[in-house]
Formats: C-alpha cells, sequence, structure tokens
C-alpha cells in the first residue's frame, strides 16, 4: 500500500545519558530520511485523551540520514564454519543423523550438508517437495539425487544416513524409524513401516560447494545479486545427534549407530553431539563438535534447544535430569531473532537528557517510523520510578493474533481494527513471531527478540485484534499523567531489574508497575519482593501481572525466552518435557505453578479477561479504614472511579486481578475497591478451573472481578495493588482531572514522603458502638 | 430454499483394483538407471494405504507396461499373421514410425511442420539415386538419407523463426508440393514415371515379396518404431524437452531462467528432421523403390488424420492414430473408397467427443467424473451439508466431518434466533451488553475459522477516523481483501455492518 517504507530498530534497548546506541534502519523506495529524537510523552490518539504526544529533541541526533534497504534472514538454522576445507565431496562419505520432520512437503527441505543452491553444488540431505527423505549431489552442472521409498511421517524420529562411494559412484540413502511410546506424536499401535533402504548409482559425482558455501543444520546456502549469500530451503524439525564419516560406513556400523552406539571412529569428520553443553544454567546456541577438528555448528535465530530427543523415555522431564536424553534442536523455517542490520547510525546519548520513553522518528515522504527506547537516570534522583515492562513489550512483539489466531475474536469480543500500516505489516511478514504466535509447522514460538522492528510498540499503535492500545503505548498514559501531575519520576526497564536485582530500584521511594507487567524473570520476582521487603513501596497498577516465568540468556538481554505450559491462558502449549527454559536451565509456565502467585509479592493475581467493555471501581468497606481512607480523599464514598477511560470505556476491565488469601496474599490486606459486573466474554481464568461447569463467566461467578489492595510491609514499605489494565489508561482522560487521578496524587504524594505512611497507628483493636 | 432431502447413505469400499507389492523396508531396494540417463527404468510410488498405513509400492506410471503388453502382443502375433495382414503390420510400423517423429516436431518442438513426408521423400530420392546412380552401397544410404534430412530440416528451420502458426503450415505444404513438382520434372526420371527403382536393399532380392522377405520387413520395421520411440522418450522427457515443456508453459519466464527455448527447438526440429531422412532411406529400401505418391497430398491427409484421431504430442497417440487409420485404410482394402469416408467418420467423432484424442480419453473421462463428482456434492450441501460416505473416504480428518455436523446444527439453531429485535440490539450496543441470544450468535460468528474472516480497516487521520469492511486471508504473509466500498463513520456502525454481513452469511448457509 505505501509507496515506500521504512523501519528501524536500536540496541541497547535501555541505555543511561553517556550511552552509545546504534540505530539499525532499511528503507525502500528511499535513500534519505530525516531524523529527529523525540521523547514520547503520550501514544493513544483516542480523542478521549490528549492524543499522540511527543517532544522534539533537535540536534540531538544528525538530521539527515542516509538509508537503503537491508535484508532480513529468516529460519532458524546452524552454521558450521571450517568445514570447506575439511569437505568430503572429493572422496566417499556417511553423513548419518536422527531426525525429526515437522512439515515435510511441499516445498524443499535441507536438513544436513554443504549445498550451494545458486551453483548446484555440493551434497546434502533433505526432504523432497513430495515429502520423502532425499540425498543429493551436484557437480555445478547436474543434479542427482537417490530417495527414500516412503514418505516421512510428520513429528516421527528417524535415523536417516546417506552414504556416497566415490569407486563405485553408488549411494545409499537409510531411513529407519525411531517410534518409541513417548517420543513423536504417534505410538506403536500404528502400523507403518517407516523403514526405507535404498541404493542407486548415480551419474553425477559431487564437487564440494565454493567456499562461501557453508555446511548448514537446516538449510542451504543461496546467492542473488541483491542479498548476497542468504539460506533457503529451511527446515521444519528437530535434528539431534549427528555424524559425517569420509569413508562408506558399513551396514553393520550404521545399524549400530542408529541404535544410539557411540559413533565410530575410523574416518570421522565431525561428530556434532546436540547433548553435550547442557548446564545447570541452560544451553547456547553452539551445538558441540566432538570430532577431531572441532567443527561447532553454530545457531542463528536462535534453534530451540533443550527439546526431546530420539531416544527421550519419557520418565525425565528437563533436559537437566537427563541430557543424554535431550538432543532435539528444534529449527523453523520463520523464526527470526535478530535482524542482523548494518548500523544506520551509531550514537552517544547526550549528557543531561531527562530519563523517559525515547524514539528515533525517521520520516520521509509520506512514510513514517519511531524507534523507541527508554533512557534512564545516570544516577537516580527522582523519588518515583516508573518501570516499563520491557519483557512484556517482547512477548507481544509483532504479534499475529488477529490474523492467524482463529479464538482471537472470541477472547477479544472484537472485530479486529486493521490500519493501513497492519496491512503492510502483514504483506511484509519479515519482522519475525511473538510467543502469542505459532510458527508454520505449528510449534508455539518461545523466543522473542528487539534486535528487528516491532510494530506494536510504536507509539500510536492499537492493537488491531482488540482495536485500543496494548503494552508500551498504553503504558505512556501513565507517563503522561505523570508528567502532567509534576511528580518527579525516572523510569527503569524490566531489563534493568532483570540486570540489576533490587540495587535497580532501591533508590526509589515509590515503584510504579505499567499496564501489564505479565513476563517476570526469577530476579525480577525476586528484586520486587526484596524491594518491599526493605520499605519501598510498590504501586502495581496493572493486570496479568508477574505470570510468566521468563528469561534471558546470560549476556544477550535482547531475545526472552518463556515456554507455555499446562495452564494459564496460554496461546500455545509446549510439548511434553519442553517446558523448561533454555535460556536458564529453570522451569518455566506460570509462577503460581511454581509456588509463587502473584499475590504473594503484591497481594493480586490474575483472575479473568476480557475485551468487550470495561467497568469503574467501587469502594469497599475496608476503603473507609483510617489506615487508608487518606487515600479517598475528595473522592465519595459511593463515586464510581473511573467510569470512563481510553480503554473500552472504564477504568476496570480487560484483564484484571483478584484478591485471594488461599494464593499467598498477605493475611493483613485491606481490600479498598473492586469492580463487578463483567459481562460472560470474562470467563474465569484456566488456572482456576479444576473442575469445569457452567456459569464460570463474569455475570455468574463472584471471582471475575477486579481488588483495589493494600497491605504494609517491613521498615514503612507498602505495596497497593490495582488489579485492572484499564486503570492507568484511565488517567488521561479529561486533562488529567479525575478520580482515577486523584487517587494516584493522593497515593503518590504519601508514598514519595520517608518515613511512616499515613494511616499506620491506626492499628489498635477495634471497639466499635456500631 | 428448497426443503432438505433425507441423505441416502450407500455402502462404498472397493477391493484394489491394482495389484501392489509390499516391499520390506529394512531390506536395499536396488534402483537401476537406463544407461547415460538419469532416468529409472520405471516409476514406482512407495507410500501407505491409507485404510490400513499397510506399505505399498505401486508403478507411478503405467504407460511402460502398456506399450510393453501392446508392441510385444504385435511382436508375438506377427509371424502368425497370413502375407497381407502382415503387410498391414509393415506400414503401420513404418508410419507409426514417422508419426512419433513428427510429433517431437509438433508437440515438443511445437513447430506446425507439415512437411513430413516432404523430408521423408526427399531423403529416399536421394538415398535411392546414390544406390543406383553412383553405385553407393545400401548401408550407406541410412546416412546419406539423415544427412538430407538434416539438410533439408536446416532449410525449414530457417523460416520458422520468422513466421509461425498457420503460415508456416502452408508454407510447408507449398513445399512438399514443390518438392513433388521438381521431382516430376526431371528428365532421367520420366521413363520411369518419375520414380527409381530397383534400389538396394537389406532385404535380399530373391525374399523380396516372399515370406521371409516380409517377416524381414516386419522385423525391420518393428525395430525403426522402436528406435522412433525410444529417440522421443530420450527428447521429450530428458533436458531438450523439460526446457521446451517450460517454454510451452510460460515461455518469457522460461526466458529469464535461462532456458534458450529457441535454441531447444531448432535441435529437436533438426534431429527429427535427421531422423526423418533416415526412415525415408528406410523406406526407398523397403519397398526396393520410391515414388512421387510419397510426396502426395492424400499420403498427407492420412497421416493428419492419423495425428489427430490419436492426439496431439503423445507418442501414445501417435501410435494408436495410426493404427486405426491403417487398418482402416489397408486392412479393410475390400470397402474401397468407403474406407476414406469411415475414416473421416472416425476423425469427426473423435474431434467432436474428445479434448485431445483417443490418448487423452482417460483423463477426460476422470474429470468428467470429478465433474459429476463435485456437481452432485454441491446440490447436497445446499440441501444440508451431510458428509456422504463417499466424501467420508477422502477426509482424513474424522473430526472435521463432526465439527460439520456440529457446526450444521448450531447454525440451524442460531438461525432461529435471529430476528428484528436482535438486530437492532446489536445496533444499540455492538460491544455489549448482550442479551443470552445474542451473546451466542456473537461468540458463533468470532469462533469462526480464519480464511475470510471479517475485519474493519480504519483509515484517515485520527480526528477523521472512518471505517471499510475487509476479509482476512488466513494465510501468513497474505494481507486481507477488500469486502465492498462502504465507509462507515463510526467504529459501532462498522461493527455493525460486519455483524449484518455474518448474519447474512449464517442464514445463507
Amino acid at each position: 500500500m505505501a509507496k515506500h517504507r521504512i523501519f528501524g530498530y536500536c540496541t541497547p534497548w535501555s541505555v543511561k545519558p553517556g550511552d552509545d546506541m546504534r540505530f539499525m534502519v532499511s528503507a525502500e523506495g528511499v535513500t534519505e530520511a530525516r531524523a529527529m529524537l523525540v521523547r514520547l510523552l503520550h501514544g493513544d490518539e483516542n480523542a478521549a485523551g490528549p492524543g499522540f504526544v511527543e517532544q522534539e529533541i533537535p540536534g540531538a541526533v544528525p538530521d539527515l540520514l542516509h538509508v537503503r534497504r537491508q535484508f532480513t534472514q529468516k529460519g532458524s538454522y546452524a552454521e558450521v564454519s571450517g568445514m570447506e576445507v575439511h569437505d568430503v565431496a572429493d572422496g566417499s562419505f556417511t553423513l548419518a543423523a536422527f531426525v525429526f520432520p515437522t512439515a515435510p512437503g511441499t516445498r524443499r527441505q535441507t536438513m544436513l550438508g554443504r549445498w550451494d543452491i545458486a551453483g548446484s553444488q555440493g551434497w546434502a540431505l533433505g526432504i523432497n517437495p513430495e515429502g520423502h527423505l532425499e540425498f543429493w549431489v551436484g557437480n555445478g552442472q547436474d543434479v542427482d539425487q537417490v530417495t527414500a521409498e516412503v514418505p516421512l511421517i510428520p513429528r516421527s524420529w528417524y535415523f536417516v544416513a546417506a552414504t556416497w562411494d566415490a569407486a563405485t559412484r553408488r549411494a545409499r540413502l537409510v531411513q529407519l524409524g525411531r517410534v518409541g511410546r513417548y517420543n513423536g506424536k504417534l505410538g506403536l499401535v500404528a502400523p507403518y513401516d517407516y523403514d526405507s533402504i535404498v541404493t542407486s548409482a548415480l551419474t553425477t559425482a559431487p564437487r564440494a560447494a565454493v567456499a562461501e558455501a557453508p555446511f548448514l543444520w537446516a538449510g542451504a546456502s543461496d546467492w542473488n545479486d541483491q542479498r548476497g549469500r542468504f539460506v533457503e530451503t529451511l527446515y521444519n524439525g528437530k535434528i539431534d545427534r549427528t555424524g559425517l564419516w569420509n569413508r562408506v560406513l558399513t551396514d553393520d556400523e550404521i545399524q549400530a549407530i542408529s541404535a544410539g552406539a557411540e559413533p565410530v571412529s575410523q574416518g570421522l569428520v565431525a561428530y556434532w553431539d546436540t547433548t553435550a553443553g547442557y548446564s545447570d544454567g541452560g544451553i547456547g546456541d553452539t551445538i558441540q563438535d566432538l570430532g577431531p577438528h572441532g567443527l561447532h555448528a553454530r545457531g542463528v535465530n536462535r534453534p530451540v534447544r533443550g527439546m526431546t530427543g530420539w531416544n527421550w523415555q519419557g520418565r525425565d522431564d528437563c533436559f537437566r535430569l537427563n541430557p543424554g536424553q535431550y538432543g532435539g534442536v528444534h529449527f523453523h523455517d520463520d523464526a527470526m531473532t535478530d535482524c542482523r542490520w548494518e548500523p544506520t547510525v551509531e550514537w552517544t546519548l547526550p549528557k543531561g537528557l531527562k530519563s523517559g520513553v525515547y524514539a528515533l522518528r525517521l520520516t520521509t515522504d509520506g512514510a513514517e517510523d519511531h524507534v523507541p527506547f527508554f533512557v534512564r537516570a545516570e544516577t537516580p534522583k527522582a523519588p518515583v520510578a516508573v518501570l516499563m515492562s520491557t519483557f512484556t513489550y517482547l512477548a507481544y512483539a509483532n504479534e499475529h493474533l488477529a490474523y492467524e489466531a482463529p479464538i482471537a475474536q472470541a477472547i477479544t469480543a472484537h472485530t479486529p481494527i486493521l490500519t493501513r500500516r497492519d496491512v503492510d505489516f502483514v504483506k511484509l511478514n519479515e519482522f519475525g513471531l511473538s510467543t502469542y504466535d505459532h510458527h508454520s509447522d505449528g510449534a508455539g514460538c518461545c523466543y522473542s527478540s528487539y534486535l528487528r522492528p516491532i510494530l506494536n510498540i510504536r507509539p500510536k499503535y492499537r492493537s488491531s485484534a482488540m482495536g485500543f492500545p496494548w503494552a508500551l503505548p498504553a503504558d505512556l498514559s501513565l507517563i503522561w499523567w505523570m508528567e502532567q501531575s509534576g511528580f518527579d519520576y525516572e523510569i527503569l526497564t524490566d531489563h534493568d531489574l532483570h540486570a540489576e536485582g533490587a540495587a535497580a530500584l532501591d533508590p526509589y521511594r515509590v515503584v510504579i508497575n505499567c499496564t501489564h507487567p505479565e513476563y517476570y524473570s526469577e530476579r525480577m520476582m525476586d528484586a520486587t519482593e526484596d524491594y518491599l521487603t526493605r520499605g519501598g513501596r510498590v504501586i502495581y497498577a496493572g493486570g496479568n501481572g508477574y505470570y510468566w516465568v521468563s528469561g534471558l540468556r546470560e549476556g544477550e538481554p535482547g531475545i526472552m525466552e518463556v515456554r507455555k505450559l499446562d495452564t494459564g491462558s496460554r496461546a500455545w502449549q509446549a510439548e511434553a518435557g519442553e517446558g523448561y527454559l533454555a535460556s536458564t536451565g529453570e522451569r518455566s509456565g506460570l509462577w503460581r505453578s511454581r509456588g509463587r502467585a502473584p499475590q504473594k509479592i503484591v497481594g493480586i493475581g490474575f483472575t479473568a479477561e476480557g475485551m468487550d467493555r470495561c467497568t469503574h471501581f467501587e469502594r469497599m468497606p475496608d476503603s473507609f479504614h483510617k489506615r487508608v481512607d487518606w487515600m479517598f480523599d475528595g473522592i465519595a464514598a459511593d463515586e464510581k472511579i473511573g467510569d470512563f477511560g481510553l480503554g473500552l470505556g472504564g477504568s476496570a476491565g480487560i484483564e484484571i486481578d483478584r484478591y485471594d488469601l488461599a494464593l499467598g496474599t498477605p493475611p493483613h490486606t485491606l481490600l479498598l475497591g473492586m469492580a463487578d459486573g463483567f459481562s460472560d466474554n470474562y470467563p474465569l481464568v484456566s488456572e482456576e478451573i479444576t473442575y469445569a461447569f457452567p456459569g464460570r463467566g463474569g455475570t455468574q461467578d463472584p471471582q471475575v472481578r477486579a481488588d483495589i489492595t493494600y497491605f504494609t510491609t517491613a521498615n514503612d514499605g507498602a505495596c497497593l495493588g490495582i488489579g485492572s489494565i484499564a486503570w492507568s489508561m484511565a488517567l488521561p482522560v479529561n486533562g488529567g482531572q479525575n478520580n482515577v487521578g486523584r487517587f494516584m496524587k493522593n497515593v503518590l504524594d504519601a508514598f514519595v514522603k520517608p518515613g511512616p505512611l499515613p494511616g499506620g497507628a491506626h492499628v489498635g483493636e477495634e471497639k466499635l458502638w456500631r | 430454499m428448497t426443503d432438505p432431502i433425507a441423505p441416502v447413505f450407500h455402502r462404498v469400499g472397493n477391493r484394489r483394483h491394482e495389484y501392489v507389492l509390499v516391499p520390506d523396508g529394512k531390506r536395499d531396494w536396488h534402483r537401476g538407471r537406463v544407461p547415460g540417463l538419469s532416468r529409472h527404468w520405471l516409476m514406482w510410488r512407495g507410500g501407505y494405504n491409507p485404510k490400513t498405513l499397510q506399505r505399498e509400492r505401486r508403478m507411478a506410471d503405467k504407460r511402460p507396461l502398456w506399450w510393453f503388453l501392446g508392441l510385444g502382443a504385435l511382436a508375438c502375433a506377427a509371424p502368425l499373421l497370413p502375407d497381407t495382414l502382415l503387410q498391414v503390420a509393415v506400414v503401420f510400423c513404418v508410419f507409426a514410425a514417422i508419426n512419433v517423429i513428427w510429433t517431437l516436431i509438433i508437440g515438443a518442438a511445437g513447430i506446425l511442420s507439415l512437411a513430413t513426408m516432404a523430408v521423408v521423400g526427399l531423403s529416399a530420392y536421394a538415398a535411392a539415386a546414390t544406390n543406383v546412380f553412383l553405385g553407393v552401397p545400401w548401408p550407406l544410404m541410412f546416412l546419406v538419407g539423415a544427412l538430407v534430412g538434416l539438410v533439408v530440416g536446416g532449410l525449414l528451420a530457417l523460416p520458422s523463426t520468422r513466421i509461425d502458426g498457420l503460415y508456416y503450415a502452408l508454407l510447408t505444404i507449398g513445399v512438399a508440393e514443390i518438392c513433388r513438382v521438381s521431382i516430376s520434372q526431371i528428365r532421367a526420371l520420366a521413363p520411369q514415371n518419375s520414380s527409381i527403382n530397383n534400389v538396394g536393399s537389406f532385404i535380399p532380392q530373391d525374399w523380396y515379396l516372399q515370406r521371409p522377405g516380409l517377416l524381414l520387413s516386419f522385423a525391420s520395421a518393428f525395430v525403426l518404431l522402436l528406435a522412433a520411440l525410444f529417440l522421443f522418450r530420450t527428447i521429450n522427457s530428458e533436458r531438450l524437452g523439460l526446457q521446451l515443456q517450460a517454454a510451452r508453459e510460460d515461455e518469457d519466464f522460461a526466458e529469464a531462467t535461462g532456458i534458450d527455448y529457441r535454441r531447444a527447438r531448432l535441435n529437436v526440429f533438426l534431429i527429427s528432421s535427421a531422423a526423418l531422412g533416415f526412415v525415408g532411406a528406410y523406406y526407398a529400401m523397403l519397398y526396393r523403390s520410391i515414388s512421387l505418391n510419397v510426396f502426395s497430398l492424400d499420403q498427407l491427409l492420412l497421416m493428419f488424420a492419423m495425428i489427430v484421431i490419436g492426439g496431439m504430442g503423445r507418442a501414445e497417440g501417435a501410435v494408436i492414430g495410426t493404427a486405426i487409420v491403417v487398418v482402416i485404410d489397408r486392412a479393410l482394402i475390400d470397402l474401397g473408397p468407403l474406407r476414406i469416408i469411415l475414416i473421416a467418420a472416425v476423425m469427426i467423432a473423435v474431434t467432436l467427443t474428445t479434448h485431445a484424442g483417443l490418448a487423452d480419453v482417460r483423463t477426460q473421462f476422470r474429470g468428467w467424473r470429478n465433474r459429476i463428482k463435485s456437481e452432485r456434492r454441491a446440490a447436497r450441501t445446499r440441501k444440508g451439508g451431510e458428509v456422504m460416505p463417499e466424501e467420508a473416504t477422502e477426509i482424513s480428518d474424522k473430526q472435521e466431518i463432526a465439527y460439520r455436523r456440529f457446526d450444521r446444527r448450531l447454525r440451524d439453531r442460531l438461525k432461529a434466533l435471529i430476528t428484528p429485535d436482535l438486530l437492532e440490539e446489536h445496533k444499540a450496543a455492538p460491544l455489549g451488553p448482550h442479551s443470552d441470544a445474542l451473546a451466542r450468535v456473537l461468540n458463533y460468528f468470532r469462533r469462526g475459522e480464519m480464511p475470510d474472516k471479517y475485519a474493519i480497516l480504519q483509515d484517515g487521520p485520527p480526528e477523521a477516523w472512518t471505517y471499510t469492511v475487509m476479509a482476512l486471508s488466513g494465510e501468513p504473509g497474505k494481507p486481507p481483501r477488500v469486502v465492498d466500498d462502504r465507509v462507515y463513520q463510526t467504529r459501532d456502525e462498522a461493527y455493525h455492518a460486519v455483524f449484518l454481513l455474518r448474519v447474512n452469511d449464517l442464514l445463507e448457509s
């Protein structure tokens, strides 16, 4: 639709004045773009609020940028450099591996080999468009192949081997089913004969591919004059241990390896042991070669590790318990965790830049992009910190729910509202997936990264599935109100909290969570808990927070991992035995399932979600206690709190949290307010469902409600929990002059002051006459 | 709307009508190849029987089997035939060979040349002349014939790159006529009525027209046919043929991918012409003479009838057509001139009833059966959408069938809920709160499959947003399409427009 396009991303995401940053920009149809540093103050263009507000900071960045088209390599694969000098194409060889194809057929896929598509040269083992295992060789002119007789059954383990005898010019392809009781989609009762062994003379002998075409796992090297080298014919599925020998293995040797024997060392060129390298803290991207040359394979776009292997027996559900059964490495043709573009601008943040959400604004005639990033204080000075939910931004980054998830409309109760930019985004389909999407083979996407343009954190972006802002663009409503109400504040990100722990929070007297702090690492949980224990004050003003166990690999903050598991509102479900984070080694899924419901830290936790309408809060009896009634100064006893808002017209709703002693809400917690009267589009969350019975929607179930809770902690600490995503989105209504803002101001006025909190004296025994 | 008719569930199920092998996957399968080619001798297809998951190996391309049976039967029967029929068999083999080569020119190369017999005739005259007048021994006649064929082919090829289609066809008819007239003007040949007789041959003089001579004629003609078929197969299914096939599908695309299809066409034309020249030499030897008849228009038209009846572009078509025409023309000789009328009748019948000759009848029959099948299914879907046993055999995920039945019944219940009040209720508050009936209807709509699901496009500046209705593709990378050009001023109007579209879809289903 657009005549030209411009997109960018930057690294790092969270910076301090004086830090270096890099911006990567790609543009089509133009060679120059105007650039401007802007501070983002409000995003949502909803007419009930202040609209889009940005503050230009002229002169901070070069005015004019030279831009060009940069290409993105989609698909995960692993690259073995150094194989050029050890290529076996000159003589006889054997390639053997365990594989688990998940989407054979429809197009060619290369599993293993050094094959140059553009030059038709080299050798490789893969799957032909009909879904049959195939070993092919090429000499630069002609290509010949030997093909297995029966098609591969999807989601089943196979042992596969190809031998090439240079003397007799014969090739042999071996395909042996390795289907067990646990390791694949089917059990033993489906009477398939998975095996096929085919030998044939080939009319063409392999010739080693050009040096620029590396040995690849899950793809083959291609070339064109625009992009140069890139990887094509990507493979969908898992690959387990793999070996390469420079001789023809005997049938006995092949049978032994297929049964799990150690690889024979005679003639061994490489033996990639996918089970090597596991530690208590997970595993990295390198697939180790235990052979004589150390030809390690380096994963690109995060092949998924920690996956069950061909010999998985179902007893151990984690690689930490039995790494030898966790040789599976899952590759996806649409995985993309790093665009790997060349930097367009490298830039040092000027000293004295105020902490806030910033963006590099790129403009061409007819196209515009904001590349957001987060500037912390050089040294914290303000009493208040707003914690930006960067983990959540990653989790939802570039989600395709409105276009690809059939149940999305039933969940959101909305017909999707698309913009021209959304339509373009669907068409472009280049910037990877979110943790709410499925890969093309149906597997859930467990990695999301900021090393790519993320369209749905652009300030004006509105979630197309719901028609209102989500995550960062919604959180800007809180930023606008903070700015408007005159509180001195600075921002922090989840990434800072994860990196520095409670030390990141300690300088602040108050920390405010944004609308949807859903994705939390263990360090973030610990830090928040420790901060509250030491006397910190937290305003948890969001819905469905502290929910998914998420992690970052040490030293690689750009890519977040989550495995959706067993229960919870989950876009997908990890396969059996594949629920642990490869990034950290810990069990993923809900924090609640690991004994750490959010109620234990902030008093409330997820109870329902719905996107048809929002409602308002009402004061509860506890709000009249002198310990807390100061929060309601200026708010009448029966006043509707927040019966307005940019999120579906109310302050209570979208995703809502509730108080529950059984889940660990501190026993002294007060229930200050609640919102009920939700529709049946707000069903009780699945983690609450043991037996399913009718009537678990908002019109019948008392657990479907949003709560406002308050409890104090040691050392004058306190936690106010407001369980609603819509809350902060109500703040900007009427220029910020409204009772939601009033309540926030009352609380913040008290929270920013050091020492005992108001109302703290009223802890005596109640002796009431009425 | 018509009343739903009670579905009739017919029993389905077939025994195998085809023999399949059940190989053992543990044993090596040695796949032989045709020497010099990457082609396997036979094309097999391995797979699993969807009903038993039992492994099966079946012949994916059974044509080699039919060729083997057909030609084998001819070879076995020929020695038993009486002399007259044996002669017919010889004529069949020779003309089948010529037609197979001609098919290469017309079908593979796509050059509409009618000068086939001209090439054969010129080569035959040239070969015969070198033998009779220059004393060249007979084995070398093949070489002479092939060379003359190549040269004539080269000359004929020149205009083929400049003009094409009908003009070229007319030109080539003219060439044949020019050849006939030119040779008839050669004075030296005038005494023998422009023919050359007593040509040397592989058939000894004393065997000529005797039983052993006839048997040798047949054997040689049969080998000639096999050679022509081998040539056809080699060209049509190997590199040259594949290049030309790509060009036939899309010339520009083929060219863009680096295929020089003009050159490939020319090569096929030259090779075929040389082969026709070879056949010409053979022809002169077979009858030990050559006459102007070879250029005659009747002959050309008979061959045209063969190609038309059999089907253009396929070797089996050329052979079947030749068989029919030769049998009528030569074996039913007692019928006299009626034969030609009979051939014409067959030709008309074939062109009226088939799309591409007799060789294509099988595909045509399948297409016809599929059309009937889909018509009947469409009619049934309109009348209630029940999955019939015969359709169930084609749906591998049986849950789909359960969904369809459930969906049909759910839709019937929901249709009863659609009332003017319900529409009014939605219009008043598209996002709720809703009555139980409206909530049920909406939930059904929202749970629908992704392809063609409605969405709303918001356009314009924030202060003047407008809305139009689109439909999603449900495929990654494929953008939504515009449904209609109506523009709505508010979001609620757009929500309601989508609702009305969906109600309409429900009531129409």
